[in-house]
C-alpha cells in the first residue's frame, strides 16, 4: 500500500469519525432541549426541558447551587454549536480539542458520581438514563477514544499539510 | 522570493478564512438554535404513555374493605403532581425530604401549585425500610401520615440502628391515635417486629396476608417498577395530565422551584 493511499484512507476515517462525533454532540443537545411530556416546541417548553436538565446537573452534587442553572442552560447550546462546528470541519484541531475536553469533563463527572455511589440519571442524552458501568464504558471506551482519534488525526493531517506546503514553494523557488 | 511571499500571503489568507469560517459557524449554530426555539413551528405529536400516575387515593374496590391510605400533601387539583418513590431508611430520601420537599410543602404545596404524593419503594438492602413503610401506611389510615413521615425522616438514624420505629410513630401523634395505629398494625405484628432482610421474606409475608398494608406498599412498588424506578429517591412529574420523564437523586429546592416555575409558565 502506497503512502498516498494510506493517507487517503486516513482522511476518510477522519471524516467518518468527525461526522460521528458531530452527530453525537448535535443529538445530545437536541435530546436535552426537546420538549418533554408531549409539550409543543416553544421557548417555554425548551426552558422547561433545560430546567429539567438542571435538576439532573444538580443531582451530580458537583457544582455550587448558583452555577447549576447557568451551566445547564449553556451546555446544550454549546453542544449544538460544537456539533455544527465539527460538522463543517473548519479549524478542526481546535474544535476536536474542545470536544475531547468536553467529553473528558463529562466522563470525569460520571465516574465521580458513580464512585460516590450516586444512583442518578446521567442526563447525557436527555432524562432517564442511569449512570452505571454500561454508560461509563460507552463514554470512556467509545466517545472519548473517538474524540481523541479526531483530535490526533486533525493534528497529523495539519502537520503533513504544513510540511508539504513548506516543501513546494521552496522547491519552486530553488528552480 | 516572490513565490515565498505569495505563499505566506496565501497561507495567512487561508488561516484568516478558517478563523472567519469558524466564527460564522458559531453564529449560524446560534441562529439555528434561536430559530428552532423561537419559531415554535414544529409541533411535537408524541404522547407519553399513561403509565406512571394513578390517583393518590383510590376508593375501595368491591370486596375490598378499605381503600389505599392517603399518603399525599396538598390539593389534587394542583396543576403539577409530583410522585416521590422513596424508602424511609434511605439517606438520600431523607436529604430530599428535609432540604427540598419540606420547603416545597410549605411553599408550592401550600399555595396549591403542587400535589405531592409519597410512593413506597422500600429497598431490600435496608433492614427496617419495609416496616417503616407499614407504620407510615397505618398512620395514613388515621390521617397522621404527614407527621409520621416527618418523624421517620427526622429520626432515621435512631430507628435505623435499633428498629424501634413505634417509639417515633407514637411521638408524632396523640396516645389515642397511636392506639388506633397499633390496632391496625396488629396483623403486621409477626413481621413488623422483625427486620425484613430480603425480597424472599417479603414475598412470604405477602403470601401470608398477615399485614394489610403490604398490599398498598406492593401496589406502589408495582407502579415504580413500571417506570422503572432504579434507585431512591425517584420522582415523576405530571403537568396537566402530561407525564414527564422520571428523575432521581437529590435536587435542591431552588432548582426544583425553577423547574416548577418554568412548567407553570407554559
Amino acid at each position: 500500500m502506497t503512502s498516498n493511499s494510506r493517507s487517503g484512507w486516513g482522511r476518510i476515517l477522519l471524516i467518518v469519525c468527525r461526522l460521528a462525533l458531530a452527530a453525537i454532540f448535535i443529538y445530545a443537545a437536541y435530546a436535552k432541549m426537546k420538549p418533554q411530556g408531549g409539550l409543543p416546541w416553544s421557548l417555554a417548553s425548551v426552558r422547561t426541558s433545560l430546567s429539567m436538565f438542571a435538576m439532573g446537573v444538580d443531582s451530580y452534587q458537583m457544582l455550587p447551587q448558583w452555577a447549576v442553572s447557568p451551566f445547564a442552560h449553556c451546555l446544550p447550546p454549546f453542544e449544538l454549536v460544537l456539533g455544527l462546528w465539527l460538522l463543517t470541519g473548519v479549524a478542526l484541531r481546535v474544535s476536536s480539542l474542545v470536544a475531547t475536553l468536553a467529553v473528558s469533563v463529562f466522563f470525569t463527572a460520571m465516574a465521580s458520581a458513580y464512585e460516590r455511589g450516586l444512583t442518578i440519571s446521567c442526563g447525557c442524552f436527555g432524562p432517564g438514563e442511569q449512570i452505571g458501568p454500561k454508560r461509563l464504558i460507552e463514554e470512556g471506551l467509545i466517545l472519548l477514544p473517538l474524540a481523541l482519534a479526531v483530535t490526533i488525526g486533525a493534528f497529523l493531517i495539519h502537520r503533513k499539510r504544513a510540511a508539504s506546503a513548506s516543501e513546494t514553494p521552496t522547491g519552486e523557488a530553488a528552480r | 522570493m516572490n513565490h515565498l511571499l505569495e505563499f505566506s500571503h496565501v497561507h495567512n489568507l487561508r488561516e484568516r478564512c478558517a478563523r472567519w469560517s469558524s466564527a460564522a459557524c458559531t453564529i449560524i449554530g446560534l441562529f439555528v438554535l434561536g430559530l428552532g426555539v423561537a419559531s415554535g413551528a414544529v409541533a411535537q405529536t408524541t404522547q407519553s404513555p399513561a403509565k406512571t400516575t394513578k390517583p393518590a387515593t383510590t376508593t375501595a374496590k368491591p370486596g375490598q374493605p378499605l381503600g389505599a391510605p392517603v399518603k399525599a400533601y396538598g390539593s389534587k387539583g394542583a396543576p403539577i403532581t409530583m410522585e416521590v418513590f422513596s424508602d424511609y431508611e434511605c439517606p438520600s430520601c431523607r436529604n430530599l425530604f428535609e432540604n427540598t420537599l419540606r420547603p416545597m410543602i410549605n411553599d408550592y404545596v401550600a399555595s396549591g401549585k403542587v400535589y405531592l404524593i409519597h410512593r413506597d419503594f422500600p429497598l431490600p438492602m435496608h433492614k427496617y425500610g419495609y416496616e417503616a413503610a407499614r407504620w407510615a401506611n397505618a398512620a395514613a389510615r388515621v390521617g397522621e401520615f404527614q407527621s409520621v413521615e416527618a418523624a421517620l425522616y427526622d429520626n432515621q438514624d435512631a430507628w435505623a440502628a435499633n428498629g424501634d420505629i413505634a417509639k417515633y410513630v407514637s411521638g408524632a401523634m396523640s396516645a389515642a391515635e397511636f392506639q388506633r395505629v397499633q390496632k391496625l398494625m396488629a396483623g403486621c405484628a409477626a413481621t413488623a417486629s422483625a427486620s425484613i432482610p430480603s425480597p424472599q421474606i417479603i414475598r412470604v409475608a405477602q403470601a401470608s396476608q398477615s399485614c394489610a398494608f403490604d398490599t398498598f406498599i406492593e401496589a406502589d412498588r408495582a407502579i415504580g417498577n413500571r417506570i422503572p424506578v432504579q434507585a431512591t429517591p425517584t420522582y415523576v412529574f405530571t403537568y396537566k395530565g402530561q407525564h414527564l420523564p422520571a428523575g432521581s437523586g437529590i435536587v435542591s429546592w431552588p432548582i426544583l422551584k425553577q423547574f416548577f416555575d418554568s412548567l407553570l409558565a407554559q
